[in-house]
C-alpha cells in the first residue's frame, strides 16, 4: 500500500459547471486506498474560491473502490468539501453503495464521541486520592495477611514448601553472587582509588583501609546489595506472582482453599530476608578486597592493612550492616509480592507491576537506611 | 464482488505444503485452493495442527517445504515490497483478538490506515469508526480492549484486520470461548461480511455448528494421518464420508480408544 505502482489504475476528477451556483462533480477510476489521498487533495483544489448552491456528484464511472476511497464521497454527500452544501450523488455501483452504506451517520460518530467524554479534573482527583487510601489499606491487609501466614507456618512447618522455598532461594541468593561480587570489588576498588589523592597529601594514604571497612560494612555493603536484590528479585517475584495473577493462578489457588499469601508469598520472603544478609556478607568481604588490592599496589604489607582495619571495626558495625541487610531483604520481597499481588489487567499490567516493586522497592531502601542513620548516631552505634 | 465461482482461479493455492517444526512433521503433502469470495474452512480436532497451518498460510511460519500462492505470488518466498503487497492483501484476526491494549478500538482499527495511507486523520478515523460500526461496536469505539468482553475483543479484532478493505480474511477460532448466542453473531457477521462485501474468508475452527453456518467449503486435517483427510461442502462430508475419523468429527462420537479407557 505504501509503494506506488506506475500502472494501477488512477481516479479522475472533472468539475462541471453548469448554471451559475450549480455544478456536476464527475469521478472516474479506481476510488480506493492508493487513490483517495490523491483524489481528495484533487477536488480541494477544483472546489477552491467557487461557491455553489448546488453540487451533484456522478459516480457512474467509479469502477473500483473501497472504504478509504468511500469516505472521499462521504465527506462530498456531508458537506465537508463545501461548507453548508450537501452533494447529492448518482450512479453509483450497488456493491460501492453497500460500503457507503456501513458508513456511521454523523450523529451516531458524534454520540460515540460523547460517550467517550473525560471526567472533570476535580472527580479525577477526588478519585485519585480515594485511590492512595485504598493503596494503604490494601498494604496494612497485606502485612497482616503475611503476619498470620508466617505464624501458620510456625505452627505447621510442612506448610513452609521446602522446594519452592529452595528453588527460590537458589534464584534470588546463589545466582546473584557473580553480579554482587563483581559490583562490591569494583566500588572498593574505585572508593580506595579516588581516595588516595586527597589522602595522600595529609600522608594518610593507610587510612584507605579503615575507611573502605567502615563505608562497606555499615552502609555501601547492605545498600548495594540490596539494591541489586531489587532490581534482581524484587521485580522478578512482582512479574512472577502478577503474571500468575493474570492468568487466574491465584484464583485458582483460592478456589481450592489455598491461600495465595501462604502458598507463594511466605517463602520469597523468607528467602529473600536469609539471602540478604548473606550477600551482604559476601559483598562486605568483596569490597574490602579491593580496598586491600590498591592499598597493597599501594606499597603497604598485609599485615599492615589488616591491623588498621581491624582497628575500625568492631562487631558492632558488623551486625549493624547485617541487620539492616535483614530488613532490606524482608522489605524489598515482600513489596515485590504486594505488587506481584495487586496486579491489575491488560497487557502492560506485569510491567508495571515490576516497575512498581522496582522503584518502591530502592526509595524505601533508602528511606530505611536513613531511619537507621539516625538512630546510629542517637545511640552511637 | 462476485459470488464464488468454480471457474475463476483461486485466490490461494496451496501446494505440496509440508509444515512442521524441527523434526517434527506436523502435516505433509497439503494441496487445496480457496476460491474468491468464499467462506473455507479449515477443520481438525486438538493438536492436529490447523493453527500451524494458518500461521504457515499468513507467513509467520515457514514451512518445510512447498508453496502458498495468493493470486500466483508465493509468500513463502516472496520478499521486500513484493511481500508487503502481499500482506496488505490480507486481514487476520488473531484467537485472542490481539488488540493493542495500550489504544482504544478505534485507535486499533486505524493502525494501519495510519501506516499505509496518505488520508486525513479525520477520514482515516471515519475510515475505522466505519469498520467498528460493521461489526457492531461503533459505541464502544473509544473504549480500551481491557474493558471489552470476549466476543467483542474478537469482532474489534475483525473490524482491525478489515482497515485496508483486505480481499482475504484468515480467523483463528473465532468462537473459541464464546457463548452460543455471542458465536451465532459472530457467525452472521463473517456471513454477511462475506455476502456484501465479497470477502473472501478462511476460518480455523473446530466448532460444528459454526462450520455449518458459515461454511461454503471445508477441509479437514488429521493430526494421526498428518495430512488432508477431507475436502467437500460440509453437509456432503457429514452425510457421505467414508472416512471413519470425519465421520466421528461430524457425528460428534468420543473416540472409541480413548472411551475404551474412560469406560
Amino acid at each position: 500500500m505504501v509503494h506506488p505502482v506506475e500502472d494501477r489504475p488512477q481516479a479522475e476528477v472533472a468539475l462541471k459547471e453548469l448554471a451559475p451556483g450549480s455544478a456536476v462533480l464527475a469521478l472516474s477510476g479506481a476510488l480506493d486506498v492508493h487513490t483517495a489521498a490523491a483524489t481528495r487533495r484533487e477536488i480541494s483544489t477544483q472546489l477552491a474560491g467557487k461557491s455553489f448552491q448546488v453540487v451533484e456528484v456522478d459516480a457512474s464511472r467509479i469502477q473500483h473502490g473501497d472504504a478509504s476511497g468511500m469516505v472521499i464521497l462521504y465527506e462530498l454527500v456531508h458537506g465537508r468539501f463545501t461548507p453548508g452544501v450537501q452533494a447529492t450523488l448518482r450512479g453509483l455501483r450497488p456493491e460501492l453503495e453497500k460500503l457507503l452504506g456501513a458508513f456511521p451517520k454523523p450523529e451516531d460518530v458524534q454520540a460515540a464521541e460523547h460517550l467517550a467524554a473525560r471526567k472533570p479534573i476535580a472527580v479525577e482527583v477526588g478519585m485519585a486520592t480515594l485511590g492512595l487510601g485504598r493503596d494503604f489499606l490494601e498494604v496494612v491487609a497485606f502485612l497482616g495477611r503475611l503476619s498470620i501466614a508466617l505464624a501458620g507456618v510456625v505452627r505447621r512447618p510442612r506448610w513452609l514448601r521446602v522446594t519452592e522455598l529452595a528453588r527460590v532461594f537458589e534464584k534470588a541468593g546463589a545466582n546473584a553472587l557473580f553480579i554482587v561480587s563483581l559490583i562490591s570489588l569494583l566500588t572498593g576498588l574505585i572508593i580506595a582509588f579516588e581516595a588516595a589523592q586527597p589522602l595522600k597529601q595529609f600522608g594518610a594514604q593507610i587510612y584507605i583501609a579503615n575507611m573502605i571497612g567502615l563505608v562497606m560494612v555499615r552502609e555501601l555493603g547492605p545498600i548495594m546489595t540490596a539494591i541489586v536484590f531489587a532490581g534482581r528479585s524484587g521485580s522478578a517475584f512482582a512479574a512472577e506472582l502478577g503474571t500468575m495473577k493474570v492468568n487466574e493462578e491465584l484464583d485458582a489457588l483460592k478456589t481450592m482453599g489455598l491461600d495465595p499469601t501462604r502458598f507463594l508469598v511466605v517463602q520469597r520472603v523468607l528467602a529473600g530476608t536469609v539471602a540478604m544478609p548473606l550477600l551482604t556478607a559476601y559483598s562486605m568481604a568483596m569490597g574490602i578486597l579491593g580496598g586491600v588490592i590498591v592499598t597493597k599496589l599501594m606499597g603497604f604489607p598485609l599485615s599492615l592493612i589488616w591491623r588498621q582495619l581491624t582497628a575500625a571495626l568492631g562487631l558492632k558495625d558488623i551486625l549493624f550492616g547485617i541487620i539492616k541487610a535483614v530488613v532490606f531483604g524482608t522489605v524489598v520481597s515482600g513489596l515485590g509480592c504486594y505488587h506481584g499481588m495487586h496486579t491489575r489487567q491488560g497487557p502492560s499490567a506485569v510491567g508495571d507491576s515490576a516497575t512498581r516493586a522496582v522503584v518502591s522497592g530502592i526509595l524505601l531502601i533508602i528511606v530505611i537506611d536513613a531511619i537507621f542513620s539516625v538512630f546510629a548516631f542517637a545511640l552511637d552505634i | 464482488m462476485s459470488s464464488p465461482t468454480e471457474k475463476q482461479p483461486p485466490i490461494i493455492a496451496v501446494e505440496d505444503l509440508t509444515i512442521g517444526y524441527g523434526e517434527r512433521v506436523v502435516q505433509k503433502d497439503l494441496n487445496f485452493q480457496v476460491r474468491r469470495g468464499e467462506v473455507f474452512v479449515i477443520l481438525g480436532g486438538s493438536g492436529s495442527g490447523k493453527s500451524s497451518l494458518l500461521k504457515c498460510m499468513i507467513g509467520l511460519v515457514a514451512p518445510v517445504s512447498g508453496k502458498i500462492l495468493f493470486d500466483g505470488v508465493d509468500i513463502v518466498t516472496a520478499e521486500g515490497a513484493e511481500r508487503l503487497k502481499l500482506l496488505n492483501k490480507f486481514g487476520v484476526m488473531y484467537q485472542s483478538g490481539a488488540l493493542f491494549g495500550s489504544m482504544s478500538l478505534v485507535e486499533n482499527a486505524r493502525l494501519p490506515l495510519d501506516e499505509f495511507t496518505r488520508l486525513d486523520l479525520h477520514e482515516r478515523e471515519l475510515v475505522a469508526l466505519t469498520k467498528l460500526n460493521q461489526v457492531g461496536l461503533l459505541e464502544a469505539a473509544r473504549r480500551m480492549p481491557s474493558e471489552l468482553s470476549g466476543g467483542m475483543q474478537k469482532r474489534a479484532g475483525i473490524a482491525r484486520a478489515m482497515a485496508l478493505d483486505p480481499a482475504i480474511l484468515f480467523l483463528d477460532e473465532p468462537s473459541a470461548g464464546l457463548d452460543p448466542i455471542t458465536s451465532a453473531g459472530l457467525d452472521r457477521l463473517i456471513r454477511s461480511l462475506s455476502r456484501d462485501f465479497g470477502i473472501t474468508f478462511v476460518v480455523v475452527t473446530h466448532e460444528l455448528q459454526s462450520i455449518f453456518a458459515i461454511a461454503d467449503r471445508c477441509i479437514m486435517v488429521d493430526a494421526e494421518r498428518k495430512t488432508l483427510i477431507a475436502e467437500g461442502k460440509p453437509a456432503e462430508l457429514r452425510d457421505h464420508s467414508e472416512d471413519p475419523v470425519v465421520r466421528q468429527f461430524f457425528r460428534r462420537e468420543a473416540d472409541p480408544e480413548q472411551e475404551r479407557k474412560t469406560g
